[in-house]
């Protein structure tokens, strides 16, 4: 399968002109054969929203927006970041991922772990998902993290749990720490990269990670996206700070072949992960 | 405390052309002190947006720092900017002439703002956005003048303490006469900043990083290498000088307000 990488930067803000630019680079992915294109979170929007939240956010069931992106999933599948409000729940607004498929949404992933400290007040602008879950797509099941969601190692247990061959993380994750003379990324760059790794090699899982680019108020993006193959081994790395359009063919009979010699996922225990969270949940409860 | 400067450099250049090109500005311009800051400011403004996008502006006061003029007219000869040198002892002098002082801070803290009124003035004439020096150490002691040289358009340097300012410099290649400068913010002739706040840049600098990028406690930090009177004594200026560092406080009174919960991003819509 033929993997489209959008290493972007947004304007803050602006959906028409991001929903520009996208069909742009959708196009571009097609004509390359590409069957799924990525882009960063919140890529409809920009990052740094604040009171920009509401006015930005998409109904999934009744955008333009959304229907413009529907139409072109006929040709590629997507992975696009939106602040989403739902029809069920208005007034209410997520930090959403949306895979796109066939015209269809195949799956919404609502950001569970919300950065809110330091330079991070994503809490203060949205509301939490709940949910970690896989979703299939052709014959292989797939997950979608966003951000943060891909630095609680748990986030990528429960979509291994759920059977995902394919993690997607997208992100718009500013770059930190400029102390470290002999390298080319920010000090807070390799920590993605660990976790790649470390989260491909045990899920035996593709890992695809998608961060933005650009500078806003001042915070730089810091790029440096990656696809780890269910072996653990670096299959791409895009530059960091630079925005990037990369093309890449992922093999998925390696998840099978990973999953056979190395039985990781055979050997899961969800049950005993269950029991356990159940006690200590009860014991936090009763303190 | 040593940075990667590759990548600051990268990272800086990238900042200068994408904030100002998103504000709307083909055009930059700095003022030239013939210090380290504004001449570290100005190389990597050239590197980011090329000579011929950055206007310099020295502007003496009297003979106060001949020595200071002579090397921002250096720089701008190396970087091939163009500039234009604005005396502004008439103004200064104007004003004084009628409310006498013998206080060399008001002097400094008037000719500052002066400084940055003709910044603003050139801003609007030439449509060019304005690149702030302050660096790091100064921000957070509040060694500046606010809407003098406190002031910007946008700041690349804020975030690189004094040293490492000098340290990028030596990266950048700027002319050694101006790494071994005392650096002075021009209040009087001779005048030194190290001499004026009682320490050393290298001794402030490894303070304040100890506070304020590794968190520590003052009393964390007493236990460390560091003089327990000088601890105390940066850690009061930090406090002291807070309200150069924000917007100030509009007197909240309608369910929504400026500076409380009004709450946009800088770069709105860019």
């Amino acid at each position: 399968m033929k993997v489209a990488i959008a290493q972007i930067s947004s304007v803050l803000g602006r959906v028409d002109k991001n929903l520009e630019r996208h069909l742009e680079l959708i196009e571009k992915a097609v004509k390359e054969k590409a069957e799924l294109i990525i882009f960063p979170e919140l890529s409809l929007t920009g990052y740094s929203l604040k009171d920009l939240v509401p006015e930005v956010a998409i109904r999934p069931d009744s955008s333009e927006v959304m229907a413009r992106l529907l139409a072109a999933s006929k040709d590629i599948d997507l992975v696009i970041g939106l602040v989403e409000e739902r029809r069920e729940n208005p007034g209410i607004f997520y930090n959403s991922a949306a895979y796109l498929s066939l015209g269809k949404i195949a799956h919404i992933h609502r950001k569970v772990f919300l950065p809110t400290s330091g330079m991070f007040e994503e809490a203060r602008f949205f509301a939490r998902g709940h949910d970690f879950r896989a979703f299939p797509i052709g014959s292989n099941r797939t997950g979608l993290l966003i951000c943060r969601d891909f630095l609680h190692y748990s986030s990528s247990y429960c979509l291994m749990a759920d059977g995902a061959g394919l993690i997607i993380a997208v992100s718009a994750a500013p770059g930190r720490g400029i102390t470290d003379e002999g390298s080319q990324c920010f000090q807070s760059s390799p920590n993605w990269e660990l976790m790649g790794q470390a989260i491909s090699y045990f899920s035996s899982a593709y890992v695809i990670y998608c961060n933005r680019v650009g500078i806003e108020d001042g915070a730089t993006f810091a790029g440096g996206s990656f696809i780890y193959t269910p072996d653990g081994q670096l299959n791409l790395k895009l530059p960091y700070l630079e925005p990037d359009f990369s093309l890449q063919e992922i093999n998925l009979d390696l998840i099978r072949i990973a999953r056979k010699n190395r039985p990781y996922k055979r050997d899961d225990r969800p049950e005993a992960i269950w029991r356990s969270l159940g006690r200590l949940i009860r014991v936090q409860d009763e303190d | 405390m040593k940075i990667n400067c590759l990548l600051v450099t990268k990272v800086l250049t990238n900042f200068i052309r994408e904030e100002s090109h998103k504000a709307g500005f083909e055009q930059n311009i700095i003022g030239l002190s013939g210090g380290l800051d504004s001449t570290v400011c100005s190389y990597l403004a050239v590197k980011a947006v090329g000579p011929q996008n950055l206007f310099a502006l020295i502007m003496p006061f009297k003979d106060y720092d001949q020595e200071g003029v002579r090397l921002a007219e250096e720089v701008c000869k190396i970087l091939g900017i163009n500039f234009e040198k604005i005396d502004i002892s008439p103004q200064i002098e104007a004003y004084f002439s009628s409310h006498l002082t013998d206080n060399p801070v008001l002097r400094g803290n008037k000719m500052a703002r002066e400084r940055m009124s003709i910044l603003y003035d050139y801003s609007a004439r030439m449509k060019a956005m304005i690149l702030g020096t302050s660096n790091k150490t100064e921000l957070l002691i509040g060694y500046g003048t606010i809407h003098g040289d406190l002031a910007c358009g946008i700041n690349p340097m804020g975030d690189l303490y004094k040293t490492q300012v000098g340290q990028l410099a030596r990266y950048l290649g700027v002319p050694e006469k101006i790494l071994k400068r005392k650096p002075t913010a021009g209040l009087w002739p001779g005048q030194t900043d190290e001499d004026e706040i009682g320490l050393s840049y290298e001794e402030l600098d490894k303070i304040l990083f100890r506070l304020v990028d590794e968190r520590m406690t003052l009393e964390e930090a007493i236990k460390t290498d560091l003089e327990e009177k000088k601890v105390r004594q940066v850690a009061e200026l930090i406090r002291k000088s807070e309200y150069k560092r924000k917007m100030p406080p509009v007197a909240k009174l309608s369910e929504r307000t400026v500076g409380h919960d009004f709450l946009y991003p800088y770069d709105w819509g860019k």
